[in-house]
């Protein structure tokens, strides 16, 4: 498909939106898609051509989920939450499949013009956090998202809260854009954890906006653990003094994945914490972009993406780092390290630190490199097969990044998952 | 009585450059070998064609151990037939906990030999016996294997560890190298208690020091890839106080 051909297909797609739609043709949200429609058509899908967009061709993944006729199996059951006492979220692109709730600290809303028209802070982050121009999908999700949830943390929430996307098979749209913003206020706390049911025929675009108020913390953790996973993502924080946001990406298993990530430090003493790890195999392709913008003084980011490469799988990493002028005592880290288990498996690596403040300390890394001949020998001599030291390796090189998801259930089961993979 | 280890006329290089030209050497169970020489002599190479690792190639000779062809067998069939390395270097693995390491070390070896796994609990009071032997506090068990341990106690792990898999023969390659003497004094103490009648070493060293501590039955001398002389516990004190370069000399012609 051209991109003249999708600009048709996301401007009809739109106009079947608006059908269905019931009054509020002038609402606030409504004007918003419009601008972001108008935003995507005089852009288009990404091509190689652009800068952000070198190293993952999207246009193939996009066909596919168009026109396969292929039906997989219905989306299974999320496993990667095995008897944890949660908070469970169901997005499907029909909509929030559980009613609105209230709990200890939280709040889940549908995104509506009425919303947005009554709620000034939902009203000044939706499409504020991530602007229509930051990417043709969050163009694009902005324009034509189906479901949209505001989730409000207010509180302490002591329960993970689990958001459970799904792209089944029932639905009739191959590109569900769910749309997700949430607002955590001074103090507030809660784990959050984004699960992806998926089938071959769907690429999912979500885009995620978060406000993290004064001291207030977020753990988000990323899962993707199917191999049908399309997922091209777009999320963004704004982090205010002395609150922290964590974003965790534990890509297990995934066809096709293009995250974008944006961590803004906005007042002193704010910080933001970004980790990924990647296992693939096959001719799995995953992509992460992260950008860390120090706006202002004492503030602390670390970065951490870690990436296990086998048969043609590529990865692509590219991590921006912005200091700017009163962002004085800054402290930011950043560290790219990839393991190429076959002489097929490429990584593309690309750290980009802008840093016009100079009183800070920043460092960025990248390795890429197979596994240490000596240690696997260090462990044969200990009795240890050549495939198991392989794979314990692996795993050691892969558990930097699994500690620190902090729901203990789903760090076992990523384990087991990561295992699983290792041994086929 | 059938010996434990027999070596004969074996010549082993590494990237085209023959370094082992034709050791010739029997060890029988419950013996204990020194192999002394200066540096470049070759004596770490035996260690690692003994343990097999893949980059060094055997152009000609053989090693029986237990009644088998040792070259014949992957590094970890050798361990699971109850040969030990304990490292010069010993390699530093993040990621992989000291307990984690040995469980999976002590199972794989137990499977090889068709027996089942420990139960968690009778593993766990055995490594702590073990490390008791080497004076190793528990601590170590959940710091990952090596990495940033010191010298000594790089040393001390590596003598745990072979305390835990209960080899046959353990070779002991340069295990003295970086330690202090109290260092020393708890390796070799930690060796003499895993001494026993059905258990040999191969005690590979530049210095005689090691020796007073382990007392070898055989002293031999590698010089230039071959043992250019064999004797009793006496030789090494009488390379401590001449030296190698006697031993130089008399190979002169070959040098």
């Amino acid at each position: 498909m051209s991109t003249d051909n999708f600009n048709d297909y996301v401007s009809s797609s739109f106009e079947r939106l608006e059908r269905r739609l019931n009054g509020h043709v002038n609402g606030p949200l409504h004007n918003l898609r419009r601008r972001a429609l108008r935003q995507f058509i005089d852009v288009g899908i990404p091509t190689r051509r652009m800068e952000d967009w070198k190293y993952t061709s999207v246009i193939n993944v996009i066909n596919d989920a168009q026109f396969s006729s292929e039906k997989g199996a219905p989306a299974p059951a999320p496993a990667a939450l095995p008897n944890e006492d949660v908070y469970h979220i169901v997005i499907t692109p029909e909509g929030l499949d559980s009613a609105p709730f209230e709990a200890d600290g939280l709040t889940v809303e549908v995104l509506t013009d009425e919303l947005v028209i009554a709620d000034e802070r939902v009203r000044s982050t939706i499409g504020a956090i991530l602007p229509i121009d930051t990417t043709p999908f969050v163009a694009m999700n902005t324009a034509l998202h189906t479901t949209g949830v505001v989730i409000r943390i207010t509180g302490n929430v002591t329960k993970p809260i689990h958001l459970d996307l799904i792209a089944h098979d029932a639905s009739p749209d191959p590109l569900p854009s769910p749309r997700i913003l949430v607002l955590a206020s001074e103090h507030a706390s809660a784990t959050i954890v984004e699960t992806v049911r998926s089938n071959p025929a769907a690429v999912l675009l979500p885009v995620c906006e978060i406000e993290c108020q004064a001291n207030a913390h977020l753990h988000w953790t990323r899962v993707l653990d199917d191999a049908n996973n399309r997922h091209i993502s777009a999320m963004a924080a704004n982090v205010y003094g002395n609150g922290s946001v964590t974003v965790t990406t534990c890509i297990v298993d995934a066809a096709f994945v293009r995250n974008d990530v944006v961590i803004r430090l906005l007042e002193p003493g704010a910080q933001g914490f970004l980790f990924g790890v990647s296992v693939l195999d096959g001719q799995q392709f995953a992509d992460n972009h992260t950008v860390v913008d120090h706006v202002m003084p004492h503030c602390h980011s670390e970065e951490l993406y870690k990436g296990v490469y086998d048969d043609g799988s590529t990865g692509v990493f590219n991590g921006k780092i912005f200091v700017r002028q009163d962002a004085q005592k800054t402290t930011a880290y950043q560290s790219n390290r990839s393991l190429l288990l076959s002489p097929n498996a490429q990584v593309n690596a690309k750290p980009q630190l802008e840093i016009w403040a100079d009183d800070v300390k920043c460092s960025h890394g990248a390795t890429t490199g197979a596994l240490d001949a000596d240690a696997i020998f260090y462990l044969q001599a200990r009795g240890i097969p050549k495939a198991e030291a392989r794979r314990l390796l692996t795993m050691a090189f892969a558990m930097e990044v699994l500690e620190r998801v902090p729901v203990e259930s789903l760090r076992q089961s990523l384990e087991r998952r990561m295992e699983q993979r290792l041994s086929r | 009585m059938q010996p434990l280890l027999e070596i004969t006329n074996l010549h082993a290089g590494i990237e085209g450059r023959d370094i082992l030209k034709g050791i010739n050497l029997t060890v029988n169970p419950g013996e204990v070998h020194a192999i002394m020489g200066p540096n470049g002599s070759g004596k770490s190479t035996l260690a690692s064609v003994l343990a097999g690792r893949e980059d060094y190639s055997v152009s000609e000779g053989s090693v029986v151990f237990k009644g088998r062809d040792l070259l014949d067998l992957a590094p970890e069939e050798r361990a699971g037939e109850g040969l030990f390395l304990a490292f010069q270097y010993p390699v530093e693995i993040p990621g992989v906990s000291t307990a984690n390491f040995i469980k999976a070390s002590v199972n794989a070896v137990r499977a090889y030999r068709g027996q089942d796994a420990l139960e968690p609990a009778a593993f766990l009071a055995l490594m702590r016996e073990r490390m008791a032997l080497v004076d190793m506090a528990p601590t170590f068990l959940s710091r990952a294997l090596n990495e940033g341990f010191s010298g000594g106690e790089k040393k001390r792990a590596e003598v745990f560890q072979m305390a835990m898999l209960e080899p046959s023969l353990a070779v002991l390659d340069e295990t003295d190298s970086g330690l202090d003497i109290d260092a020393l004094r708890i390796v070799a103490s930690g060796v003499n208690a895993l001494r026993s009648p059905d258990r040999s070493f191969v005690v590979i060293t530049h210095y005689q020091r090691l020796l007073s501590h382990i007392v070898p039955d055989v002293v031999h001398v590698l010089h230039n890839g071959v043992i250019v002389r064999s004797g009793g516990k006496e030789l090494a004190l009488e390379l401590e106080e001449r030296g190698y370069d006697w031993i130089r000399a008399e190979q002169g012609s070959e040098v």
